[in-house]
């Protein structure tokens, strides 16, 4: 990992819209550090950032509920997009003004998560909160605007009712590729290498993905010193909550989709799929490889994965483009 | 559950009218519990509607709230509830955004 923390403070004070304004936190309760993940794909449409980043500016100005925000950069993005103007112009008169801009080299969207929340938690202490704000998503939409208006919640969840991890749901339909993918092949592979917690993750949450959390400093110190995987570690999160017995939320955030970037087809669920099971076994070893025999039982879950996800991947075929 | 009038501009400006809808038909009593009454039973009994629904309009102060529908002595979720969480006891309870 590679990070680079750029301090720009904003320039001046901007006009903010009130309806998204997030609310006082009770006195006594931590800060909260909102970590914000820059889209991979710079959009072409900067209507979505543009609200993204309104959201962004006022916690700014609000430093005695929130620290100062930070915005994580993938450096593929910026080598992209560096001869862009517009681009470069909204970095540096956006981004940076109304957040630390950390850049890093990123092997996937999770490791820009582990940036990120690994700066902010170099900042918090105990009681804190951290929120992880995801960028691609279409905030500039009528209803994106209304999700930008209640992720505050998320963090304010974990303050005031001393909540380890909040995990934010947005609304799909069934049909829904990330929704498909979750029932056939994140669940299902849930249910073969972690039986017990995921019948209780999924007492939670239809989505046990999701981008939108937040999460307490005692939590996140546990999380960041075990490893950290580059994709599904919201995932791995659950897993860890329930294993500790960690107080766990749910809240609704909207009905909201990601921004294009061809995730939709087989093939990206197939590469999903695929992730799911191999940071599942990994854990999975890491839990029980202490224990006699534990090589049995590793290569009759490790038949049964993969049934699981071929039917998986079967039915996905079947409805996916 | 749903918001009712706003009195975010008043002088109870710290409060807001939300009002709880429990549908159980067949029940004898509901009452909601919550952080808001210390879960007791007693405190906020709603009202049975013709329809089946059982009613009750609470002012809750400004925050998140942990609830549930106490149905004939159960802890019932409530299915328009905003999130899910568990109580102190560890039961799943609702849970809902006050603004």
């Amino acid at each position: 990992m590679v990070g680079a923390m750029k301090n720009v403070r904003p320039p001046a004070r901007r006009a903010t819209a009130k309806r998204a304004r997030p609310k006082t936190p009770p006195q006594g309760a931590g800060r909260i550090h909102p970590v914000v993940v820059y889209p991979f794909q710079h959009p072409t449409d900067l209507v979505h950032v543009q609200e993204l980043y309104r959201l962004v500016g006022q916690l700014a100005e609000a430093p005695e509920t929130y620290a100062r925000p930070i915005t994580v950069m993938d450096r593929k993005t910026h080598h992209a997009m560096r001869q862009n103007r517009d681009f470069c112009r909204f970095r540096e008169q956006v981004v940076a003004a109304s957040s630390d801009l950390l850049e890093a080299w990123c092997v996937d969207t999770c490791q820009m998560w582990y940036c990120g929340l690994g700066a902010a938690f170099e900042r918090g202490t105990d009681g804190d909160v951290y929120w992880l704000i995801p960028g691609d998503f279409n905030y500039g939409s009528p209803v994106g605007r209304e999700v930008i208006g209640r992720l505050h919640d998320l963090p304010e969840i974990c303050a005031e009712l001393g909540q380890d991890l909040c995990i934010g749901e947005i609304a799909t339909d069934h049909n829904n590729p990330k929704q498909l993918i979750d029932t056939y092949g994140t669940f299902a592979l849930l249910y073969n290498w972690f039986p017990a917690e995921a019948q209780e993750i999924r007492e939670y949450t239809e989505r046990p993905r999701s981008e939108f959390f937040a999460l307490r400093h005692e939590f996140l110190a546990e999380l960041l010193h075990q490893r950290w995987f580059a994709y599904e570690q919201t995932v791995v999160a659950l897993l860890h909550a329930i294993a500790g017995r960690k107080h766990i939320s749910r809240f609704f955030v909207g009905q909201i989709s990601d921004l294009p970037e061809g995730r939709e087809g087989f093939s990206s669920a197939m590469q999903q799929v695929e992730r799911t099971e191999r940071v599942l076994k990994t854990l999975w070893r890491e839990r029980h490889d202490q224990r006699p025999g534990w090589q049995d039982d590793y290569r009759r879950l490790e038949a049964r994965s993969e049934q699981v996800r071929r039917a998986a991947l079967g039915v996905l075929e079947n409805l996916l483009p | 559950m749903s918001s009712g009038s706003h009195h975010r501009y008043s002088a109870h400006r710290n409060l807001r009218g939300i009002n709880f809808i429990c549908h159980a038909p067949g029940a004898q009593s509901v009452s909601l519990v919550g952080d808001f009454n210390a879960w007791d039973p007693a405190a906020h009994p709603m009202q049975r509607s013709p329809g089946g629904g059982w009613l009750l309009h609470v002012e809750l102060r400004h925050g998140h709230h942990r609830y549930a529908f106490l149905v004939d002595g159960h802890l019932t979720l409530d299915p328009q509830a905003q999130g899910v969480t568990r109580n102190d006891h560890n039961e799943r309870v609702s849970l809902m955004s006050v603004s």
